[in-house]
Order: C-alpha cells, then sequence, then structure tokens
C-alpha cells in the first residue's frame, strides 16, 4: 500500500524560519499595543510535490495555523514562504490572486463551508467560474463522478446530503480548479469510521492520480499513519519530529509523539492501558 | 423505591416513533448492573444516543416512546406520572454530554452550575454541596478549584471544561450516568485522560454507565459490555472481550475492521461493506412490516 522508496521530489512549499504571532486580547493593556501570543515559533521544512504531508499536533500546537499560512490566509510576521520558487509570504492580495486557484482547501465543517441556499453542482461550478476554468453543469457533473456521487446528487441541497457525502462535495469543489496544492483540515473529524474510511480512501486516489501535493492536518495519528507519506509533528508551534510516516511512527524521536502513539485507544482487550 | 437487588437499567422492547410513525428504535433492550459500564457503538443515525435520550427524557420535541419498558433501579418509569417521573430520573440519573460549551450556560459562573442541581435536586445545604464539589474538582485534578468556580465556561479550555462536567455529573453519586460521546471532541492524550477519570469515579461510586461512542477502541478500554446498534436495531449484545476476540455479527467485524490503528500491518480505509448495509436494511423492513402489522391487528 504504501509506495515503495519515491526518489527525492523537488519542494513544491519551503518554508524558512516561518514566525506569526496574534495579539492577545485578553492581556489587552488599558493603552497602547495587546501583547503578542507567539503561534509559530521558526518553522522549517518542506513538502514535497505529489506527496501527502501530515501536519499532527494537540489543539494549540498551531498545525491550522501553519495550513492557513500555505494556503495563505494568513500572512508570516518572519520568514520564507516559497511555493513552486516563489516567495509568496509577502505578496498582497493582487498579486496573489493568479496563485490562489494552485491553492485550494478543505473543510472541517462541510455544513458551514457549503452554501446552504446552493445547489451542490453550483456550489461546485461557482469558483470554477471565477477562475475561467469552465463553470458549468456538465463541468460540475464531471468532478461529481471523479469524487464517487452519481448525477442525481447535483440538485440536492446541502442539508439533504449525509456528512461523508458533504466532504466529497468539498473535495470535488477544491480538486475541480485542478490547483497544485490542498489543504485538507480535519476534514474527517466529525464522520464516523465507516465514511472516514471512504472519504480517505477517495482523498488517497484523486491525489496520486492527480500528482496533488496535499497537507492533510489531523489529531488523529491513525488516519495519518495510513494516508500520508509523511508526518510533522507540532507542539506549542515547533516541529517535534518529522520524516516518512514509517519512520516517525516505528521509531518516533520526541516524548511528544510516543505520548500521541501511545494515547491512541485500539481495538483490541488491554486490560494495562490506563497504566 | 430502591429496589437492592434490581439492575441499574433495564430496557425492554423499547420503540421510539417520529410523529409520523417511523421509528428510531425498534424493540431494544439491554441492562446495566450497578458499576458496569456498556457502550452503545454504532454509525451515525444508529439510534445510540437515542436511547440515552429516551433514559433521561429529554427526546426531542415530536419523538416519543411508543413501545417498550423503562425500569431504572426497578421503577417503571412509564408508570409514573410526568412530574414524579422527571423527579426520578433527575435524583438518580446524570448526563455527561459530549459539547461541554453548549451544556454549560455561558453567562454562569461556573460554581453556581453544579451546586445548583445539588442542592435544588438534592436538597443538600450549600455548604455540602460546595464541599462535594470542590472534592470532585480535585478528583478530576483541576488544581485551582477557587479560580475554576469562579470563572465563565469561555475561560476554560475544552479539556477542562469536560472535567468539570463529569465532576458536576459524580457529585451526587448517581446511580445511572448516560455519556453521549465525552470525548470525540478532545485530543488523544485529553481523552485517555477523561476516559481514566470515568473510569475511577465511576467504579468508586457504583455508577452504571451507558457510554455512547462511535469509536471502537474506546469501547475496547472502557467497557465491559456492548451493545452494537444499526438503523436503531440491536445487532449484537455481548461482553466487550467477545466482541473483541469472537465478534458474532458481519457488521460488529466490520466496524471494528473499519477502526483505523497506528499499526502499518493493518489494511487502511474499510469501510463497511454496501452489501452487508443493504442486507441490515432489508432485515429492517422486514421487521418493519412485521411491526405495522402487530400494530393493526
Amino acid at each position: 500500500m504504501t509506495d515503495v522508496m519515491t526518489p527525492p521530489q523537488p519542494a513544491l512549499f519551503s518554508i524558512k524560519d516561518l514566525h506569526l504571532s496574534f495579539p492577545d486580547r485578553a492581556h489587552r493593556p488599558l493603552f497602547g499595543t495587546a501583547p503578542r501570543i507567539e503561534v509559530l515559533k521558526g518553522l522549517t521544512l518542506d513538502l514535497p510535490e505529489g506527496r501527502i504531508t501530515g501536519i499532527v499536533g494537540e489543539s494549540g500546537s498551531g498545525k491550522s495555523t501553519l495550513g492557513r499560512v500555505l494556503v495563505r490566509l494568513l500572512a508570516p510576521d518572519a520568514g520564507q514562504v516559497t511555493f513552486d520558487g516563489k516567495d509568496i509570504g509577502t505578496l498582497d492580495e493582487d498579486a496573489l490572486r493568479p496563485l490562489r486557484r494552485d491553492l485550494q482547501m478543505i473543510f472541517q465543517d462541510p455544513m458551514s463551508s457549503l452554501n446552504p441556499r446552493h445547489k451542490v453542482w453550483r456550489i461546485i461550478a461557482q469558483p470554477m467560474k471565477r477562475y475561467r476554468r469552465g463553470g458549468t453543469r456538465a463541468d460540475a457533473l464531471k468532478a461529481l463522478e471523479k469524487v464517487g456521487l452519481p448525477e442525481s446528487f447535483a440538485d440536492r441541497y446541502p442539508h439533504e446530503l449525509s456528512g461523508g457525502q458533504r466532504q466529497r462535495v468539498g473535495i470535488a469543489r477544491a480538486i475541480a480548479l485542478e490547483p497544485r496544492f490542498i489543504l485538507a483540515d480535519e476534514i474527517v473529524s466529525g464522520l464516523d469510521v465507516s465514511s472516514q474510511a471512504q472519504v480517505l480512501s477517495l482523498l488517497k486516489t484523486l491525489a496520486k492520480d492527480m500528482g496533488l501535493t496535499v497537507a492533510f492536518i489531523s489529531h488523529d495519528l491513525s488516519v495519518i499513519r495510513h494516508l500520508c507519506d509523511d508526518v510533522i509533528v507540532l507542539n506549542h508551534g515547533e516541529i517535534v519530529d518529522s520524516g516518512p510516516v514509517q519512520t516517525v511512527f516505528e521509531h518516533p524521536k520526541s516524548d511528544i509523539t510516543k505520548a500521541l502513539l501511545d494515547a491512541i485507544p485500539r481495538p483490541e482487550i488491554n486490560d494495562s492501558w490506563f497504566d | 423505591m430502591n429496589n437492592l437487588h434490581a439492575k441499574t437499567l433495564d430496557i425492554i422492547n423499547l420503540n421510539v416513533t417520529l410523529p409520523n410513525g417511523h421509528r428510531l428504535l425498534r424493540d431494544v433492550s439491554l441492562s446495566l448492573d450497578p458499576g458496569e459500564v456498556r457502550a452503545l457503538v454504532g454509525e451515525s443515525g444508529a439510534g445510540k444516543s437515542m436511547i440515552g435520550k429516551a433514559v433521561l427524557g429529554i427526546l426531542p420535541t415530536g419523538i416519543s416512546i411508543s413501545q417498550g419498558e423503562i425500569l431504572l433501579e426497578g421503577t417503571h418509569l412509564n408508570a409514573l406520572t410526568p412530574a414524579t417521573r422527571r423527579k426520578t430520573i433527575a435524583q438518580t440519573s446524570a448526563l455527561i454530554p459530549q459539547d461541554p460549551l453548549t451544556a454549560l450556560n455561558p453567562v454562569r459562573k461556573i460554581g453556581p452550575q453544579i451546586t445548583d442541581p445539588l442542592t435544588r435536586i438534592h436538597g443538600w445545604t450549600k455548604a455540602r454541596a460546595l464541599a462535594r464539589t470542590r472534592e470532585l474538582l480535585d478528583r478530576v485534578h483541576i488544581r485551582n478549584p477557587d479560580r475554576v468556580l469562579n470563572s465563565y465556561p469561555h475561560e476554560l479550555s475544552g479539556g477542562m471544561r469536560q472535567r468539570i462536567l463529569i465532576a458536576a455529573a459524580f457529585a451526587p453519586s448517581p446511580r445511572l450516568i448516560v455519556a453521549d460521546e465525552p470525548t470525540t471532541a478532545l485530543d488523544v492524550t485529553v481523552q485517555k485522560e477523561i476516559l481514566r477519570l470515568i473510569r475511577e469515579l465511576q467504579r468508586e461510586t457504583g455508577t452504571g454507565v451507558l457510554f455512547v461512542t462511535h469509536d471502537m477502541g474506546v469501547v475496547a478500554k472502557i467497557s465491559q459490555k456492548v451493545t452494537v446498534l444499526f438503523g436503531g436495531r440491536v445487532v449484537e449484545d455481548a461482553p466487550t472481550h467477545r466482541i473483541f476476540e469472537n465478534p458474532e455479527h458481519a457488521y460488529t467485524r466490520a466496524l471494528i475492521a473499519a477502526t483505523p490503528t497506528p499499526n502499518a500491518s493493518t489494511e487502511p480505509f474499510r469501510p463497511v461493506p454496501p452489501a452487508l448495509i443493504a442486507e441490515l436494511h432489508r432485515e429492517i423492513q422486514a421487521d418493519d412490516d412485521r411491526f405495522s402489522k402487530r400494530a393493526h391487528r
């Protein structure tokens, strides 16, 4: 299942010494500016082209913030974010516009990321039109087919779909634009295991077929083990472990990684698990 | 009221129905001994949360019990007047909900939210309620109880809020706790701690727990008995070790197989086979036909 040791791919993303902080509104003084909380503390990493990289860590580790920098919803305070040879960290919105189509995102909660008043085909077609990539009903149907949803779903509304089906629509919307990079932020955490398995195998097949580079954010190491080629473990805004999944899972370097692995309840009887 | 030999909970042929007659629970039977944890497991829509809601008398508007019996500590709940039933349930049972943020009142401090039920429902003095609350907060490893009691829910982390709700649920040493996916929203490390707390407190107080979850990994760690549900029907009911070592029903095996593990050896991404789901739906249909015949006789 895991592909044979692939030769080193050129990096699609190359990140150097990335820093990011948010103002700490809870401790804002009466006058002057609020102190800042450092969320990302000098991250250096590469995302190789055509590979799926898992980003894992506890709540507050900065994994979603890192994701948002990759798709440039957030700009770094300092450091370099190079996408395809271009430093995109400092670009303004006008300069980013031509790149936006290449950087797509699938969200955690499809109920709030799919327009509830639009039929499925329009949800998929609208961004295609915006980026001049077609946008007819027929184009949307093609994307639906790729995610394994029959034509009859085109005229449904998001609330008429199950959680797994909604997440497929989210994937269809992203891949319809033929992006080079997809950020998937906790896209299966709201689904039960069976729908989870369906959505993940779909994502893996599509990513490999289309040669997509994917950053897969999750708190679930079991899912990352089976989906991803590489993994980055974050803790309090720092990388504590990284490498090919097999290496990191079998020889975790950091205690954080070990603790995360130990805390996974496996579906087997083990009376000493709590000890 | 307290029958010493009675089971904590006995559910007999419970049917829960929408106003249009569609059944959400179909002849569900299960029982719970004092001090026992029974996992209710299944996919979305299997009816696992509905069982807990029916027991606690908090079914959503329009959904009602159409047939069947619920015995709480030997007391037939349907035989009671609504007011007595509410009182009986409140005095013997508690809920640990999935989302602690919606379960806590955002504009009240934590302290009174825990102590109010103890004084109002259980008739304790304020001093006793406060002492017990502090004791429980200490048990769930909250280091600074005074600060927490004076906080508002939004000032605390998700793991902290869930620990508070566990403390609140266990404070009156209830006979029954319904834990409805209490760890689904939490990180694995926090989940492990929360599961450990529930297990410790439940063993100490002898509380019976109905533990609703879709995670077979959690089932394996926390429960002694398992009820597997599909489409509102009980598919399998067995001791936990048997569910994992020798599951009888193909659906139980499929659920276990679909649960991802961090081992490389397990085959990834095995959804429940569509053929099996179709077969289960046919069984439900046949069941419904029998049910409507029974109803029209």
